[in-house]
């Protein structure tokens, strides 16, 4: 299922990612347009965080190719930013929150040269910007979980990039964060840039994305948020959980906001 | 002086002999080094895999003393030792690649197979008495009264370029063991990063056999950079202190076991560098045992004060209350020491007032203590169950305002979707507390 698009920000053509010889990602073939919030939902274990990956040249694809902006990943790299899940790293490591956020403007610098002035004060704006400006001297290991993930929000931020990967950015985290987090998001999207984003919360997703893709190891659905995210759809992905349907269903009917 | 020690056989020197000099230089810049490097090896979790290598140098060292016709001439020694290092962490690299063996039993594996063969090669070496081989068991526990200035020189050397090389790969080393996903999502070799630091610590591994032997070397690559964790939260602070530390347990150590006779330097490093680990471990600020012993009773004693005037405000409201009945509804290991605590306010801000000899009152300021803390449980028990992660990120165990933390507004909006929940008809743990329900309400 193919978005009709002027020029396309993402591109998964035949897709298939295998962890030894059991597939995770079968066949995907999605396009998702330039400049907008777009959620890749699905069940646990569905491959969501493996799509991510596979754009982002951290998994050997078994077969198909990516695009982003029209070109592979190699030629694009410093357009690309990424915000890992939180749990990747170990927080207790002997770096500030500043420091993090510095580690955006790396591979702009290249080997061996350091961070200055500059760019300094652009880990200061990204840190204002998520809302973390207090606890820029930080250690890492001293802040909630919402605020570790502004961290690495902040981080992709200084990356400068003009599509943002973000895996699970709103799990475990508090309703202030989320609520800063989406607002940054929906500033980058403002400002022309594209949001790719896994996202486990089937209810908020409609109040986030203007597109989702609905994932379970294949591609069941991807679009606008009211056509892709209908009861046949989502019985489609999340075959065998009914008492998580109806719930479902309850969200997409009344179609608002929920806290 | 601590440099006249190192050489016993010039007691009353004032500038000890060149050679003593060079060699205590030399170590010292290997235990500098091995600080340094080996942050990174604890950082991202590669301790074991230095202690792979070093286990693995022996059969170098054997290897080398043969094809080099018996001489014993450490620079080709140590060179074997750093072949037999690297050849081991990859032996590591492909069993993890091609096999499904797990990390820590391939470590196991490669450590236990390569140090057998070592030990085997050496000892057929010696019983076949080749000529000058009688130090090269030096090398399993470290010795440094034979070396000459030229070889700690290259000692020296080597591991001021091992620094030299952390310090000017900082920022990229720092990236990959902190985050390597990231790392590789923006275009670093992380691998070869990787490999690069895990060489390097089978270069200090090999530079300091000399110092602390095979079998204990990787003791100088792990403790002072553990020790220097202790005492910083920032990487740029903990590569110099690790090198600090290291260099004074290498120090020491060589210079106790110059100082007795037949003594291998190898285990008296060790003793000196856990001599400063056990210190760190125990009186660091914050991370310290001591710290986080004494930042727990805290924790206790005023979870303890908040129970009692919860209670206590319960107890009142049906006149005084006895020491007793206080202590029966709000049980727990430091409900006595709080009680103490609540009757010694007497004479200050008074909580409670004395109306007997056992018969207590809440004091005006007491009650609100009290009715404070009540408001706040309550509330952030509303959190618990209307916004969990809210609750999760921010809740402490000293009750502070919801309102402070989390803004009149949000909490606001939590204490309606609780309502709305509660007026749904779900019956829910944490009912106001009544009396005759002991340990009842939100903190039971």
């Amino acid at each position: 299922m193919t978005m009709s698009t002027t020029s396309a920000g993402l591109e998964f053509h035949d897709v298939t990612v295998a962890y030894g010889r059991r597939p995770v990602l079968w066949n995907v073939d999605l396009t998702v347009p330039g400049a907008c919030l777009f959620g890749i939902i699905g069940p646990n274990g569905a491959g969501k965080s493996t799509l991510l990956k596979a754009a982002l040249g951290l998994v050997p694809l078994a077969g198909g190719e990516v695009r982003i902006l029209g070109a592979p990943l190699e030629q694009v790299r410093a357009r690309v930013g990424y915000v890992p899940q939180r749990e990747s790293v170990d927080w207790d490591f002997p770096v500030t929150v500043t420091d993090v956020v510095l580690m955006g403007t790396y591979a702009r610098l290249g080997w061996l040269r350091r961070p200055g002035p500059r760019e300094r004060s652009l880990a200061a704006e990204c840190l204002d910007r998520v809302g973390l400006a207090d606890v820029a001297d930080r250690q890492i290991g001293r802040l909630s979980g919402g605020q570790q993930q502004r961290v690495f929000l902040a981080r992709a931020l200084a990356q400068q990039a003009d599509v943002y990967f973000l895996d699970e950015p709103m799990a475990g985290v508090d309703a202030r964060s989320q609520e800063r987090i989406f607002r940054v998001l929906a500033e980058l999207r403002a400002e022309g840039r594209l949001v790719v984003m896994v996202h486990h919360d089937l209810r908020s997703a409609g109040d986030w994305f203007d597109a989702v893709a609905l994932i379970d190891m294949r591609l069941v659905a991807a679009g606008p948020v009211a056509e892709v995210l209908t009861p046949e759809n989502l019985r489609r992905t999340y075959a065998g959980r009914l008492d998580l349907l109806d719930e479902i269903g309850r969200a997409v009917a009344e179609g608002g906001r929920t806290p | 002086m601590i440099l006249a020690v190192v050489d016993d056989s010039f007691p009353a020197a004032w500038i000890p002999p060149y050679n003593t000099l060079v060699v205590a230089a030399g170590v010292a810049s290997v235990g500098f080094a091995a600080g340094v490097v080996g942050c990174f090896a604890v950082l991202r979790r590669r301790a074991l895999a230095g202690d792979a290598a070093a286990h693995a140098t022996l059969l170098g060292v054997g290897l080398a003393f043969l094809l080099g016709g018996g001489r014993r001439d450490l620079p080709l020694l140590l060179a074997g030792a750093l072949s037999t290092a690297i050849a081991a962490l990859l032996g590591l690299v492909l069993i993890g690649r091609w096999t499904r063996t797990r990390d820590d039993a391939a470590t196991a594996i490669v450590l236990g197979v390569s140090f057998g063969a070592g030990i085997t090669l050496l000892s057929g070496i010696s019983a076949r008495g080749i000529p000058g081989s009688a130090g090269l068991e030096q090398f399993l526990l470290g010795h440094t009264a034979g070396l000459t200035a030229a070889d700690a020189t290259i000692l020296g050397v080597m591991s001021l370029l091992a620094v030299g090389i952390v310090a000017l790969f900082l920022k990229e080393s720092t990236l990959v063991a902190f985050d390597p996903l990231f790392a590789a999502a923006s275009g670093w070799p992380v691998t070869l990063i990787d490999y690069a630091l895990v060489v390097l610590v089978a270069v200090m591994v090999v530079v300091g056999l000399p110092a602390a032997g095979a079998v204990l070397v990787t003791a100088l690559v792990v403790i002072p950079p553990v020790t220097a964790r202790q005492w910083t939260d920032s990487v740029g602070v903990m590569l110099p202190l690790a090198g600090i530390f290291g260099l004074v347990a290498a120090l020491s150590g060589v210079a106790v076991s110059s100082a007795v006779p037949r003594m291998p330097t190898g285990p008296l490093v060790v003793i000196a560098a856990s001599i400063l680990l056990t210190i760190s471990l125990l009186i660091a600020p914050r991370r310290g045992g001591l710290a986080r012993w004494l930042q727990a009773r805290r924790t206790v004693a005023a979870w303890a004060d908040g129970r009692l005037l919860e209670v206590a405000l319960r107890l009142d409201s049906d006149g005084p209350f006895t020491r007793e009945q206080l202590l029966s509804w709000a049980p727990g290991v430091a409900a006595d020491s709080a009680f103490k605590r609540l009757v010694r306010s007497a004479a200050l801000e008074p909580v409670v007032t004395r109306a007997g000899t056992d018969a207590w009152r809440l004091a005006v300021w007491g009650r609100e203590l009290a009715a404070e803390r009540s408001r706040r449980v309550a509330a952030w028990t509303e959190v618990l169950e209307a916004a969990r992660e809210d609750a999760r990120g921010h809740l402490t165990i000293d009750v502070p305002s919801p309102e402070a933390i989390l803004g009149a507004a949000r909490m606001k909006a939590i204490r309606e979707s609780a309502a709305a929940e509660r007026g749904a008809g779900v019956a829910r743990a944490g009912q106001p507390w009544q009396p005759g329900q002991p340990g009842g309400g939100a903190g039971g």
